[in-house]
């Protein structure tokens, strides 16, 4: 009995060492784990407490405005409230999404579309639910702003360009950043350049985003504000151009397809440049639907194309004055003697026609460039050949990309730049099988490969008015003229080309007489009509012939005559004929700038008088 | 009653007295954003739970052993009747509302369970079919019961408090083993039978991550809470993760968080202390009592104590589960404290009846 009650004994003492030995294993494992967090994974754990509880809040920088060189605004900025959502934050996507579908009036079709926005971004990365939104749109919302976590109301900016279509091509678009740019760094509610000035000048234009730090509470709410770094507005970009002037140029075209360029003979500023036809920049704002981004795209028109940088064409008998320019430079005696017009050329087995078929009888370089005959160009070119054609457009900067702030920029084609053409004009091994001596005569009167931009046209009419300098176009206001390189010319040389240039306008046979004579200003020319397709002899089709068939339209010039100012460049395309369809544009440009320009002297000298007024009376 | 005083326990006294200082702290950092009153219920509660407390520490046990028996009916009828009549409360089953208040029947079970588990082992060895087989009966009715509920908390509770005193009562080791292998192979079928938010929790345990804002997110926050307090802790009251209600019921079962985010390592250091000073004291109790009985109650007792600090505390950092068990004398809870304080009277008890020699039974009783 009492072994057995020792027995007993024995084992419960033995029991109990086991419980003293286990409860420290208990204890031991608690503390272990504890370690583990607090003391060897400490920093990680610190790291989510602050993540935790700070928020920090992009504060979006102001784009900076466009404005043009009287100060009008191009591309301006509206104060608008917007609705950002940070994922993270919600806890209830549908139901929150739900709710402001309701508040804000919003399609089942944008809540689709945000849902998969909102998959798509990094869930601590707020998201442009709406914008463009009125304070009687959001007040209801924002008063409430605490029952939806994640959910901001936002102060904001949005773009808008008063000028839509008139500035569409110079002043371009923007749109939302896109995965690589927020790889970038920028916030996918930000908008980004993406054409004309607004993509040349993003850097000036965008700004410096600003952040404030917040301490919230798990459900987003903010406690106190930490520090807060405002965001800094972009940079005004005042340009050379003229909304006036654009929409006088804009007016003369009318609906017609084409492009005008004016640029200031001295500083290279570009006063106007307008591609026809345009598209509303302002839609990409609102956001853009795919059927109209389609729809433009696939708009025979190209209304996306700038044609005034980003495409080339045949610059027909506005090149003439290139290759006079390069008869005279070379002593080439067509140039400085006379040839006889008979209509055409004929030469081996063909015959090239004078656009005249009744011939311009004895013609010297300053009546063909003046009535543009055909023939005198043809045989000037093929007295001096390809190379010095080339050589000399390339000196007159065609061929090459002006430089302007505006890219993509087309350079156009002078045939012998290319090496394809360069050995077909060598007559060395190539696959064409040679070069043949009337495509020199034809690229002389600027047929054939030869390829111009209205831009370099304009810059070459400034050349000439100017005495040779080549210039950068400068789209920014007050900038200084930038001599991209001075043409080796001859004064006299060039003094003879602008006379024949001003009796283009001035004298009863010049191309553009009609048009332009009696202008407010004095001016200089050169019209140009450029083949679309060989036109078959018996001009009775003319009429019916497709649109896209009908000749291209020039005219590039300069004004004043005496004191040159500004230079212009019309292309109208499959306008018709030079001096009756792109000539009167130019008329209208330059009637414009004139009357602005006396009114402007007017003006000022009614100011000067305001002034002296008290000064005999003191 | 000089007698009485100078045959307490005071080592066990001061470390629940400590534990008490403690928990007020940390529970006043815990709501100090939130409701305050909160605080002043608990301080009710430790006064009441310490009255209750004293008046246990001269309650003879030989009373214990009389009520154990009525006490497991009367838990068992009420049990039965919570599937009929019990109020259903965040999806489970477990109230039953008598009037006044709303009663659990499963606390008053697991108080009764080991009162009568001590009872029938005072007397006997935890050895033989019969030895064996009666309390797992006893005990295997209300678990069921309590687990379909359901309570997987409490279960284990009864389950981890059962195999404790089987243990103490000199269950053969073989059995034990077997029993335990027999346990591990069938946790797929209890898998099977659990219910889909049981499930996620172990699921959002082995990955908290796989769901950072719906089942995992109490764990993650708990884990940067403690983790951010490093080794001094942020400070009193500085507590980002708890001042900025990151933290899921801060108050009650995750409060353990509060104390580490605010204390850090140190005050961790110091709780584990104090409530390993606790356990061992009760152990020290159990060992040198007077009676078989009063051992096995306090072996019980420690064994509650031990699996809610584990189960809380490996919850809070991500060891096990989440299972609703309250930290002892810390979490805000006014009937877990009284009956834990209850439960501490019953050893102070134990201990001044060893230390007096005061006969639980009759002289002659085998196994006194």
């Amino acid at each position: 009995m009492l072994n057995k009650q020792l027995e007993i004994r024995q084992r419960f003492n033995v029991r109990m060492v086991c419980f003293f030995a286990t409860t420290p294993v208990f204890l031991g494992l608690l503390l272990f784990q504890i370690m583990q967090l607090q003391w060897f994974e400490h920093e990680k754990y610190q790291l989510q407490s602050d993540q935790n509880r700070l928020n920090i809040i992009p504060l979006l920088p102001v784009r900076g405005e466009i404005i043009d060189a009287q100060g009008k605004g191009l591309a301006i900025n509206h104060i608008d409230y917007r609705v950002t959502l940070i994922p993270e934050r919600v806890k209830d996507l549908d139901a929150t999404l739900h709710t402001l579908a309701h508040a804000l009036h919003w399609t089942d079709d944008k809540v689709t579309l945000l849902h998969k926005r909102i998959k798509h971004t990094r869930p601590d990365r707020s998201v442009l639910l709406d914008d463009k939104l009125k304070w009687s749109d959001v007040s209801p919302l924002s008063a409430r702003l605490h029952h939806y976590p994640g959910i901001n109301v936002e102060a904001g900016s949005y773009r808008q360009y008063p000028f839509a279509e008139l500035t569409s091509h110079i002043i371009g678009y923007l749109s939302l950043a896109n995965a690589g740019d927020v790889d970038d760094g920028f916030l996918p509610s930000e908008f980004i350049g993406r054409t004309g000035i607004e993509k040349s000048f993003e850097t000036s234009l965008h700004g410096h985003l600003g952040h404030q730090r917040e301490e919230v509470d798990a459900l987003g709410r903010r406690i106190a504000v930490i520090n807060s770094k405002p965001s800094i507005m972009g940079e005004t970009v005042q340009l050379a151009l003229d909304a006036d002037i654009q929409q006088a140029a804009s007016d003369a075209l009318g609906e017609r397809t084409g492009a005008v360029v004016v640029m200031d003979v001295h500083s290279g500023g570009v006063i106007a440049l307008l591609s026809k036809p345009g598209y509303d920049t302002n839609r990409f704002i609102t956001g853009l639907e795919s059927a109209q981004w389609q729809s433009w795209l696939n708009n025979p028109e190209k209304p996306l194309l700038n044609r005034a940088t980003q495409a080339a064409y045949p610059p027909a008998s506005t090149f003439k004055l290139v290759t006079g320019l390069a008869g005279l430079e070379h002593g080439s005696h067509l140039a400085e003697g006379s040839t006889f017009c008979p209509g055409y050329i004929e030469f081996s087995d063909r015959r090239l026609h004078c656009w005249k078929r009744r011939g311009h009888d004895s013609v010297n370089l300053h009546k063909a460039l003046v009535e543009s005959c055909d023939v005198y160009f043809y045989q000037l070119a093929d007295q001096l050949g390809m190379g010095i054609i080339s050589d000399t457009a390339q000196a007159w900067g065609l061929g090459e990309k002006t430089q302007i702030d505006l890219a993509p920029e087309s350079r156009g084609i002078i045939p012998a730049q290319s090496p394809y053409m360069m050995a077909a004009i060598k007559n060395t091994q190539s696959r064409r099988k040679k070069w043949f001596r009337g495509e020199t005569m034809i690229t002389g009167i600027g047929q054939g490969a030869l390829t111009t931009t209205p831009l370099q046209i304009a810059r070459l009419a400034a050349a000439i008015a100017n005495g040779g300098s080549i210039l950068k176009p400068q789209v920014l206001a007050h900038t200084p003229a930038k001599v991209l390189h001075q043409v080796k010319v001859k004064p006299e040389h060039i003094q003879m080309i602008r006379s024949a240039m001003r009796d283009v306008v001035l004298s009863n046979k010049g191309t553009a007489h009609r048009a332009l004579n009696k202008a407010a200003w004095t001016s200089a020319g050169k019209t140009g009509t450029a083949q679309v397709i060989k036109l078959s002899k018996n001009k009775s089709i003319d009429k019916d012939i497709l649109r896209h068939h009908k000749d291209h339209a020039w005219f590039m010039g300069y004004a004043p005559y005496e004191n040159p100012q500004i230079a212009i460049a019309v292309f109208v395309e499959h306008g018709g004929h030079g001096g009756s369809d792109a000539a009167p544009v130019a008329a209208a440009v330059i009637q414009a700038i004139a009357t602005k320009q006396s009114r402007a002297s007017d003006a000022q000298a009614s100011n000067k008088h305001l002034i002296r007024k008290p000064g005999p009376d003191s | 009653m000089k007698r009485a005083l100078y045959s307490l326990d005071w080592v066990l006294l001061a470390s629940l007295l400590s534990l008490a200082a403690l928990g007020l702290c940390v529970l006043y950092a815990a709501v100090y954003q939130g409701d305050m009153g909160l605080w002043q219920k608990q301080l009710i509660f430790w006064g009441a739970g310490m009255t209750g407390f004293l008046i246990l520490c001269f309650v003879p046990l030989r009373f214990l052993g009389l009520v154990s028996w009525p006490m497991y009916s009367t838990g068992l009828l009420l049990l039965m009747l919570v599937p009929l009549i019990g109020d259903v409360h965040m999806g489970a089953r477990r109230w039953l509302d008598i009037g006044f208040t709303n009663l659990q029947p499963s606390e008053i079970m697991k108080w009764a369970m080991m009162f009568v588990l001590a009872s029938w082992f005072a007397t006997r060895e935890a050895r033989g079919f019969v030895n064996i087989g009666a309390p797992l009966l006893l005990v295997a009715v209300p678990a069921a019961l309590i687990l379909s509920q359901p309570d997987l908390g409490t279960t284990l509770v009864l389950l981890f408090a059962t195999i404790a005193l089987l243990i103490a009562a000199g269950l053969p080791w073989r059995i034990f083993a077997a029993a335990l292998v027999l346990g591990i192979a069938s946790l797929p079928v209890l898998w099977h039978f659990m219910h889909d938010y049981q499930k996620q929790r172990v699921l959002t345990l082995l990955d908290p991550q796989s769901d950072p804002l719906g089942a995992g997110y109490h764990v993650i926050q708990s884990s940067i809470a403690i983790g951010s307090g490093g080794l001094f802790g942020k400070g009193f009251l500085q507590g980002t993760q708890a001042r900025l209600h990151f933290l899921p019921e801060q108050h009650t079962d995750f409060i353990f968080s509060v104390l580490a985010e605010e204390g850090g390592l140190i005050a961790v250091i110091l709780l584990l202390g104090l409530y390993a000073t606790l356990i061992s004291r009760i152990l020290l109790i159990a060992q040198r009592a007077h009676s078989r009985f009063a051992s096995m109650l306090c072996i019980g007792i420690a064994s509650i104590f031990i699996l809610y600090i584990t189960v809380n505390i490996g919850m809070v950092s991500g060891i096990f589960p989440v299972v609703g068990l309250p930290l002892p004398f810390i979490s805000y809870g006014g009937s877990a404290l009284v009956t834990m304080l209850a439960a501490l009277g019953l050893v102070m008890r134990v201990a001044i009846e060893s230390h007096e020699k005061i006969p639980w039974q009759r002289p002659g009783s085998p196994l006194a």
